[in-house]
């Protein structure tokens, strides 16, 4: 075959600048240790996602020291969770699922992007370095409400995250003479130690408590308080835990008919 | 001056124009939903329900990219087969065959589209007549069968017609025994190579698994799968829309610059390296896809860059054929011998000008398939950016153009308004710069496409240079460019249809290359090997994907019902109200 002298130069010129891209996207994806979205996961039935220890409950999670996993499941046309909560300076993996068509998981103007497609779990990891908040949504088309499907990530400074939840519950009636019981439980789904005071009002009576909730743990506090001294009539309840609050009212009722224990969760 | 195409072939020509005709309706509509989403997008003007964007961007993509494109590229091999190997087909019935099977698939497929467009759409086939799932349906959103009916009868007309090629050249080769194809005869059978391979994929995903699945048939499909199968051929359509083009730079541009081709044999190796590599590098457009392995990423990453190097080879023969053209001219110097091109001759300057988006667009597309680079890309305003400047201005505009040279040839008519062809084709050039650098700009920072509103309630995008309210009026602008080119092209087709009583000024003879088919080995003709070689290549690249795919959710998945896309949200609620209840019990 006959080639011209300049194709030859051109030819091996584009050679050199092909091999040359290569070189660099491979240096580029491997050597600077980012790591591509690839089949590591496992697959999950979306009809099965309910009852999955992951995905039944959409959530971040602490794995291991300055590590967190966070599930999420796309669906039309939202995310859950929403918000999702993070901590900033620590390493954040997402596992991306979809409960019914292919949709995206794109943070606008970051390399955050994956493809949640029905069956699979997409797996990134992302670290943050600054407290903020960024919009996350689906850039894949994925019916008549595709733009509306966002989300937000909520990245907090190291200090103020915590996997903390507060939950508490009286009776929603007592009559009078007999105790008032507030359960309060505290989870701590962080790895560390909780160390944590417990506030409480019932009507016009206050309690405090110091706790410590282990690592992936719950712990439940009582307060008691007498409902003779609160007298006949509706009296509001907070329990408060850090920043979490929980609110609620207890009657004391004189009638001693209506004496249910049903529990009074706000 | 030889007989004109009309005279000498006039039952090819005739087909030629039919093929012409359905290309520039579809060419119209979609020109019409181009700038309906061009306003829309950027909230200037929304007249439509931001639901039937979707039915309006569904009818883009597979009026422009499907009908638009093939329906011209079978026109165009057509003449190019006819009029090189100088004989016609063996049958013309079936010739007319095809061309049925793909005017009526196209006709289906349209009007499931349109329909989405109806308040109440009518029952067909047990399902509500609509299919606003874009031109790469996704399962599990699911279209009324009549789509995907539509799109399979298309696709199997394109293989007739490739085989109806094929038998020409049979018969031509047992007439003409021992010659070298003619080089456009070349380049047809081989594009038409790289189809019947690539296309594999989404005819065994619409067959074996879409079609069945909405017809009711198959309770279930692989998601993954099907979007796999269709990335098979996804890549590989995205050159046949480029190879008529190329057809095009290399046989009628270095006419038009004045010269001759510059080399023959190097023609003949762009044309087999795309039969090679065009098939086996789907997988980057699935960078960001769960279930598919790394290392396969990685190969289709490798096979991409390769596929640049026809591209390359392209740049330099095209632009060493205008330069011979050009000094043939008289034009003289390091550089100037560029004003001695026929810059008022819109067939040269609308080629010239697609071939230069064209450069720039590869560009973009090297930073797409970077496997890294492309998280930040990937499905952002930065991909229809490359679509336009590809097959949006490097395939429509030279097909723009080459209408300009040919259409006389089929009609025996004079062009109408040169001058206006003229600046159509600048004009469209303008429009394109506009509209791509927008959504380049925009893509970087993070708009998504395929979105009726990109403008979200938990953020703001943050545009370092300009504005987004800039960058919107920018893709406005440039839209509306386009669109005002494109209906200036039609009308100028149409009155150089109707302008009967008028002699082309067209020279139909394409001189021989300068470096002929003399000097290219034999080798390069033995179809049937680059073929075999082809076939392994894409098994290399995709058995073992496939197969993980396969092994990990089953050939048909896991209970994944259809969802068929709908302007109600009904389903939706149910399905919600669904999974609510799971959560409280
Ligand atoms: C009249 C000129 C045109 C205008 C104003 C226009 C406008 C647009 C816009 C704004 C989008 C982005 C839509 C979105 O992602 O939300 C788009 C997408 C697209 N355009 Fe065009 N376009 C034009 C011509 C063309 C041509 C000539 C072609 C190809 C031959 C083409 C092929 C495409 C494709 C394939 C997409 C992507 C569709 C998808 O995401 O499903 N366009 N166009
Ligand atoms: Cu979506
Ligand atoms: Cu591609």
């Amino acid at each position: 075959m006959r080639i011209h002298q300049y194709e030859k130069i051109w030819i091996a010129g584009a050679m050199i600048l092909i091999v040359g891209f290569i070189v660099t996207i491979t240096y580029g994806s491997v050597g600077l240790g980012i790591t591509m979205i690839g089949d590591e996961e496992e697959t999950i039935a979306p009809d099965e996602l309910n009852d999955d220890e992951q995905f039944g409950e959409p959530r971040v999670e602490q794995v291991g020291e300055n590590e967190y996993a966070a599930y999420v499941v796309a669906q039309t046309f939202i995310f859950q969770p929403d918000p999702i909560e993070i901590p900033a300076n620590n390493e954040i993996t997402f596992y991306v699922t979809s409960r019914d068509v292919i949709h995206g998981f794109y943070v606008p103007g970051t390399n955050i992007n994956a493809m949640a497609i029905p069956g699979q779990v997409a797996e990134l990891t992302v670290e943050f370095d600054e407290p903020g908040e960024h919009g996350l949504i689906c850039h894949e088309y994925c019916g008549s409400g595709h733009h509306t499907m966002e989300g937000l990530i909520v990245v907090q400074s190291e200090d103020e995250f915590d996997l903390t939840e507060l939950s508490a519950e009286t009776p929603d009636t007592v009559a009078p003479g007999e105790q008032i019981q507030l359960n309060a439980t505290v989870e701590n789904g962080q790895l560390e130690p909780l160390e944590t005071t417990v506030n409480a009002e019932i009507g016009d009576q206050t309690f405090q408590q110091d706790l410590t909730v282990d690592g992936k743990s719950t712990q439940n506090v009582t307060f008691t308080a007498d409902s003779t001294q609160l007298g006949v009539g509706e009296h509001d309840w907070t329990v408060t835990v850090d920043d979490y609050e929980e609110t609620g009212t207890v009657e004391v009722v004189s009638n001693e008919t209506d004496e249910q224990a049903g529990g009074d969760e706000s | 001056m030889t007989a004109l195409f009309v005279d000498e072939y006039p039952a090819e020509a005739r087909l030629v124009k039919a093929a012409f005709l359905s290309s520039f309706i579809a060419f119209g509509i979609g020109a019409l939903f181009g700038i309906i989403q061009a306003l829309h997008r950027t909230d200037i003007f929304r007249f439509i329900d931001s639901i039937k964007y979707y039915t309006v961007l569904t009818g883009h993509g597979v009026f422009l990219v499907i009908a638009f494109t093939i329906f011209f590229l079978v026109g165009l091999y057509q003449w190019a087969v006819t009029d090189s190997l100088e004989r016609g087909p063996v049958d013309i019935r079936f010739t007319w065959f095809w061309y049925g099977l793909m005017a009526i698939g196209s006709f289906l497929a349209a009007i499931s589209i349109l329909a989405g467009f109806l308040e109440q759409p009518p029952m067909v086939l047990g399902a509500e007549l609509r299919a606003n799932v874009l031109f790469t349906f996704y399962a599990p959103l699911e279209a009324n069968p009549l789509y995907y009916i539509g799109l399979a009868l298309f696709l199997v007309g394109t293989w007739l017609a490739g085989i109806d090629w094929f038998r020409t050249w049979w018969a031509w080769r047992d007439e003409n025994p021992g010659e070298r194809i003619p080089l456009r005869t070349f380049m047809v059978l081989t594009t038409m190579m790289m189809f019947f391979l690539g296309s594999v994929g989404v005819i065994v995903s619409i067959l074996v698994f879409i079609l069945p699945w909405s017809l009711e048939i198959t309770e279930s499909l692989n998601p993954l799968l099907t979007r796999t199968l269709f990335w098979f051929f996804g890549h590989m359509i995205v050159y046949f829309w480029l190879l008529p083009a190329y057809l095009l730079w290399y046989s009628v541009l270095p006419k038009l610059s004045g010269g001759r081709l510059f080399s023959d044999p190097l023609a003949r190796v762009v044309f087999i390296l795309f039969v090679l590599l065009s098939t086996p590098v789907g997988i980057h457009h699935q960078y960001m896809d769960p279930g598919i392995a790394e290392g396969f990423k990685f190969i289709a990453m490798t096979n991409t860059m390769f596929l640049l190097l026809p591209s390359f080879l392209t740049a330099f023969t095209v632009v060493a054929s205008m330069e011979h053209g050009a000094r043939q001219r008289g034009g003289e110097g390091r550089f100037n011998w560029l004003q001695a091109l026929p810059w008022r001759n819109p067939a040269f300057t609308g080629m010239a000008l697609a071939g230069l988006v064209f450069a720039f667009g590869g560009f973009t597309g090297i930073v797409n398939a970077g496997m890294n680079i492309n998280y930040l890309v990937h499905n952002a305003l930065w991909i229809p950016g490359h679509i336009h400047a590809q097959v949006g201005t490097a395939t429509a505009l030279t097909l723009m153009a080459g209408s300009y040279w040919l259409v006389p040839q089929l009609t025996g008519n004079r062009l109408v308004g040169r001058q206006v062809a003229l600046f159509q084709v600048v004009l469209w050039f303008v429009g394109i710069v506009f509209m791509t650098n927008s959504m380049f700009r925009a893509g970087l920072v993070g708009v998504p496409r395929r979105t009726a509103e990109p403008q979200y309630q938990g953020f703001e995008y943050d545009v370092p240079v300009g504005s987004m309210g800039e960058l919107n009026a920018q893709l406005a602008l440039g839209g509306t460019l386009l669109f005002i080119s494109a209906m200036l092209f039609l009308v100028l087709m149409l009155l150089t249809v109707f302008n009967n009583d008028s002699e082309p000024i067209v020279d139909g003879t394409l001189p021989p290359a300068l470096s002929g088919p003399e000097d290219s080995p034999q080798v390069l003709d033995n179809l049937r090997l680059w073929f075999g070689i082809a076939f392994a290549l894409v098994v290399l690249a995709y058995a073992l994907p496939l197969a993980g795919i396969v092994a990990q959710s089953g050939l048909f998945g896991q209970d994944i019902p259809p969802f068929p896309v709908s302007s109600e949200a009904v389903m939706y609620l149910e399905f919600g109200l669904d999974y609510v209840g799971a959560l409280v019990t």
